[in-house]
């Protein structure tokens, strides 16, 4: 399941979704606000193209690694230090498939999903990306 | 014929989220930018350079799809066209 949602995300939940009988191995991935000097990160979408982008990704993985689940949400609004961002759940027979596909779905919505952060702090405010290479 | 323009992160704070705009048919995508610079200076300093050149962070959609700015600006636009107007991508 795909969302991008204002709501704080619950790993927990994810997981429990993701389970199933067939499944041997379970990877996770969550992205978190950093503290970089910052007070807050606000977080936007183009919430169609977006959810049409990863649903892409997430057919893409599911394909290629065999998995047999695949969770992903993505959060937008104003986050905290320390709050989670992304959370990626992907499950698959053995470790190695799991494994792929987790990466595969970061580094492609990375790439290919409109999605932008906004980092305020003392210094002033200040859009990941535009004034230097995205995806560190 | 009518376009919705969406703007986002640093566009959105220009522009607004969302616009119509009303161009003469076979109007360009590179016609609507320029309308819009027209009508307001600072996005014109956000999305083009000196010589008039749009700036390689201003990435484009047409109904969702990106677009390469480099090679279709001169596309015409059709009636109903959504244009998307953002800088670099920063998800995750």
């Amino acid at each position: 399941m795909i969302e991008i949602t204002e709501e704080e995300i619950s790993l927990e939940e994810l997981i429990k979704r993701a389970k199933s009988r067939d499944a041997g191995a379970m990877v996770t991935f969550l992205g978190t606000v950093r503290d970089d000097g910052i007070e807050r990160l606000e977080v936007e979408a183009f919430r169609e193209a977006a959810l049409a982008q990863l649903e892409a990704i997430q057919d893409e993985a599911t394909n290629r690694f065999g998995l047999k689940a695949v969770e992903v949400v993505h959060r937008t609004g104003t986050l905290a230090v320390g709050e989670s961002i992304v959370a990626i759940v992907c499950s698959a027979g053995h470790r190695q498939e799991a494994f792929s596909g987790c990466r595969y779905i970061i580094e492609e919505l990375k790439k290919r999903a409109p999605l932008w952060k906004k980092e305020l702090g003392e210094r002033g405010e200040h859009w990941v990306g535009q004034d230097e290479p995205a995806g560190k | 014929m009518l376009i919705v323009v969406l703007a986002f992160a640093s566009f959105r704070e220009i522009l607004g989220k969302e616009r119509q705009m009303s161009l003469l048919e076979g109007a360009t995508i590179k016609d609507l930018l320029e309308e819009l610079a027209a009508a307001r200076p600072a996005f014109k300093e956000a999305a083009f350079d000196d010589t008039g050149a749009l700036r390689d962070y201003v990435l484009l959609m047409v109904n969702r799809k990106r677009i390469d700015p480099t090679q279709y600006l001169s596309r015409p636009l059709q009636d109903g066209d959504e244009l998307a107007i953002f800088p670099p991508l920063a998800g995750g």
